[in-house]
């Protein structure tokens, strides 16, 4: 008995870890606006798996990019060149199939590897030159979005069987009704963006906390000196992180394409700010050395139910959603610094 | 006393023997053939004045700078180390003053990052036996960030001490422990002590050193000036032989006399604020010197921001110069004619980047006011004078407070609050983690300060510093006032004051 007690309060003191707190807070935000929706307007199907699978599909290529971005935010940079990346990855895509006939399972190897060059020459720049993480990605996302314009000034549509295959791939989700399998009522169906969205997200965790590179990750953030006199790797893992967000961007656009069909120079102006307020909204600490991707995952998820609400009620202008986000995003740089500064109150 | 420079003999039980070594630094030569031998299970504590070479050399012999010439040779065999992670790598650990770990990593991934044991379970039963070596039962599996500097500190030498090292470096590690935390640290150096490592230690503290210490090299000015061992010399000589100069001398100092019909500049009747201090009640009067001596913790600290306004009481009152005052802030108190030198030097004290002109103006120009700027030809009078009645070490009043040493950065902050021409000057530990002889200056200072009728609070964990200036001494434990003497003290008020602070009762 007394062995079973002593389990449980280690447990409770494991889940009470000052280091969750974030998570926890933006878990318990989504769950109270999850449940405001569902109050209002349950009857008219926001509790449904459809409106709940939504939530993912909607904002899938900005989560695929967050996963990227938060390794990056973590080690204590930013990346402001995600969505210029990923622009280009669809503007690649389109041009190369529609004008020059090269088929996208090319162009979209070629694309990643174009989004991992530029993330390594970023990073490496960042860490050898010592410019500042801002100035360089801001280059980079410039270098980006200029290669895009270069290669057409205006939308490029495409249509190959693989892109609509691609894109048409959905699991349609069943369940078990007296003995026999029967699709869930209203039709639910997970896209391949999501697939990829969710596969990045557990891949990223698995980077994150199950690796030695996913620690030096952390301790760059905490204190990039100390990693350095402790022994750590922290060049190549700085590199290596951008050359991943570089990835994560190049995925993002490939699913923007799977989403759009089309490659436009202007696509997701501004993305970079959505990819970096999900992945702040989640918890992540954009002084460093905190974050995690279940936190950036309901972080993409919030921003998606503020909309929907919106959508449900019906009479709100969909600006609301946008003051809405940005409430959030104060509210949440605000508990921030209370968890902060509690623990270092705490701390005698 | 052995006049000449002591040289070292070659003996088979040395881990490591530095010969000759030589560092140049632009304008100035840090190491000029500095011998230095260590055997394998002796503590060895390295001496010197701020300047003479003891960090130079630990960075020759971690790879931080490289030796212009000399050999070291550890293990018999000859080495160059390149990096920190080089020096690592050969056994060579280093724990240094300020804390090089990450602050949002636990405790045990702190300890274990970069290492061959990463799994979580691994590293957390492994880092819990080895913090329960340290007689420390903390969570290991909460950030680092969630202890105290002194739990902190303890878990950088756990990290040391877990490489497998035959050299540990510990450059100032108890500057910011307390008396019971010296006492774990001193355990386990005595253990790893007797596994055979060889342990260089450096203080400030000469009473750590003759606690914990088999042997002592001095260099002074970049030069050996002997290697000794523990009983060989008395503290006395050992001051001497760091400083160069009799230590009766430059320590010849005396408390000011107070005129017994002196108004009175401060008078605090039940100061408390919840949790750190409660019903402190102080008198003082015109150029008198009050210590305050008590172990870290014990409210020092606190009571002086309570009066300064750094931190608000929440009962009591205080008067200054004989009239009521309100103090809400800083600010109050400045213009009240008080100035508080804080403890922490690098975080509250000096701005880094500002040159020393500029550091010395800041309080005056918060006192006057920024509609009232000083003129730049004001400024450089203000500052020059100073650094002349200071004797700051520097060219010019241009050069960055970030590029001066310890005592030197003190100085010019005990100018800056000089400056605003006050009449109570509370000194939060002024002369921790700075050399002798700037010590002695720095008491010199206050002491000149009493006589033109300022009215000083001398916080201190030295006691023979507070004992050497005090008119008055208040000794605090556990948040009170547990007693407070009257000079002329003599040379049992150490063990009396000692007595108090271990049990609390009002000495007879």
């Amino acid at each position: 008995m007394s062995v079973r007690t002593e389990k449980r309060q280690s447990l409770l003191t494991r889940i009470m870890n000052p280091k969750y707190m974030m998570v926890y807070a933006t878990v318990i935000i989504f769950l109270i606006i999850y449940a405001y929706g569902a109050i209002r307007y349950g009857k008219s199907g926001f509790t449904t798996l459809r409106t709940f699978v939504n939530f993912f599909t909607d904002n899938a290529y900005y989560g695929i990019s967050a996963v990227g971005m938060t390794m990056v935010l973590i080690t204590g940079g930013i990346d402001l060149s995600v969505a210029s990346v990923a622009s280009l990855t669809g503007m690649i895509v389109a041009y190369g199939y529609e004008r020059m006939g090269i088929s996208p399972v090319i162009t979209m190897l070629f694309s990643m590897l174009v989004g991992i060059g530029l993330g390594a020459l970023m990073g490496a720049a960042i860490h050898y030159l010592n410019v500042p993480p801002f100035i360089t990605t801001l280059t980079g996302s410039f270098l980006a979005r200029g290669i895009c314009s270069l290669i057409s000034r205006e939308s490029i549509s495409m249509n190959h069987p693989l892109i609509d295959q691609l894109a048409g791939t959905k699991i349609t989700l069943y369940h078990l009704v007296d003995g026999e399998w029967v699709k869930i009522k209203p039709i639910t169906k997970i896209d391949m963006t999501v697939i990829i969205f969710i596969v990045m997200i557990i891949a990223g965790t698995i980077l994150l906390q199950h690796t030695r590179f996913g620690r030096n990750v952390y301790a760059i953030g905490g204190n990039e000196a100390s990693a350095k006199l402790m022994g750590l790797p922290v060049g190549r893992t700085k590199i290596a992180v951008y050359a991943i967000n570089g990835f994560c961007s190049a995925l993002a656009g490939i699913a923007y394409v799977l989403v759009v069909k089309s490659g436009w120079n202007m696509a997701l102006l501004g993305g970079e700010l959505e990819v970096i307020s999900s992945a702040v909204i989640g918890g992540t600490l954009l002084t460093g050395g905190v974050g995690y991707m279940v936190g950036t995952m309901f972080g993409v998820l919030l921003k998606s139910v503020i909309p929907a609400i919106i959508n449900f009620n019906g009479t709100l202008s969909s600006w609301w959603g946008k003051i809405a986000t940005g409430g959030l995003l104060l509210l949440f740089i605000v508990i921030q610094r209370l968890v902060v500064s509690y623990t270092e109150r705490k701390r005698k | 006393m052995p006049e000449e420079v002591r040289k070292q003999t070659n003996e088979p039980q040395n881990i490591l023997e530095m010969r000759g070594i030589e560092m140049q630094f632009p304008g100035v030569k840090a190491l000029d053939g500095v011998d230095f031998f260590l055997r394998a299970g002796e503590i060895h504590a390295l001496l010197g004045e701020n300047g003479a070479g003891k960090s130079t050399l630990i960075k020759c012999l971690t790879g931080v700078n490289h030796k212009d010439a000399g050999t070291i040779l550890f293990d018999g065999k000859e080495i160059t180390p390149t990096s920190p992670q080089n020096a690592i790598q050969m056994g060579i650990a280093t724990v240094f003053q300020e804390i090089n770990l990450c602050p949002n990593l636990t405790v045990a991934e702190n300890i274990f990052v970069g290492r061959k044991e990463f799994k979580r379970k691994i590293i957390n039963a492994k880092a819990r036996e080895l913090m329960q070596r340290f007689h420390l039962d903390i969570d290991v599996t909460r950030p680092l960030s969630y202890y105290s500097t002194a739990v902190q500190q303890m878990v950088s030498i756990a990290r040391a001490v877990n490489i497998e090292s035959k050299i540990l470096i510990l450059d100032e590690p108890t500057s910011s422990l307390d008396e019971n935390e010296v006492q774990l640290l001193f355990a386990v150096m005595r253990e790893l002590k007797a596994a055979g490592m060889g342990i260089i230690f450096i203080t400030h503290f000469l009473d750590q050193i003759y606690a914990i210490s088999d042997r002592m090299t001095i260099l002074r000015n970049g030069r050996l000036v002997g290697t000794y061992d523990i009983g060989e010399i008395n503290k006395l000589q050992l001051v001497t032989l760091m400083v160069g100069k009799d230590m009766e001398n430059i320590f010849d100092l005396h408390p000011v006399q107070v005129a017994p019909d002196a108004p009175d500049t401060l008078k605090a009747e039940h100061l408390g604020a919840p949790g750190p201090v409660a019903d402190i009640s102080l008198e003082m009067k015109k150029g008198e010197l009050l210590g305050f001596a008590g172990l870290l913790g014990s409210g020092r600290t606190e009571t002086a921001e309570m009066i300064f306004g750094a931190n608000r009481p929440t009962s009591g009152k205080v008067e200054l110069k004989g009239k009521a005052v309100v103090v809400k802030k800083p600010f109050d108190a400045i213009m009240n004619g008080v100035a508080f030198c804080p403890e922490d030097r690098k975080r509250d004290g000096i701005v880094g980047d500002l040159s020393i002109r500029e550091n010395i103006m800041l309080a005056v120009q918060a006192k006057r006011g920024f509609l009232h700027p000083l003129s730049r030809a004001e400024q450089n009078e203000l500052a020059d004078k100073y650094i002349k009645a200071l004797s700051i070490a520097t060219p010019d009043a241009e050069k960055k407070i970030g590029e001066l040493s310890g005592g030197n950065q003190q100085k010019v902050i005990l100018a800056r609050w000089m400056a605003t021409q006050p009449d109570l000057l509370i000194l939060d530990e002024p002369t921790r983690g700075i050399d002798v002889g700037a010590k002695a200056e720095i008491q010199r200072l206050m002491l000149e300060m009493c006589k033109d009728g300022v009215s000083v609070i001398f916080i201190s964990s030295e006691m023979e510093e507070v004992i050497r200036c005090s008119n008055r001494i208040v000794v605090m434990r556990d948040g009170k006032k547990a007693a407070e003497l009257t000079g002329p003290f003599d040379s049992e008020t150490q063990s009396k004051i000692l007595q108090i602070i271990a049990e609390g009762g009002e000495a007879s």
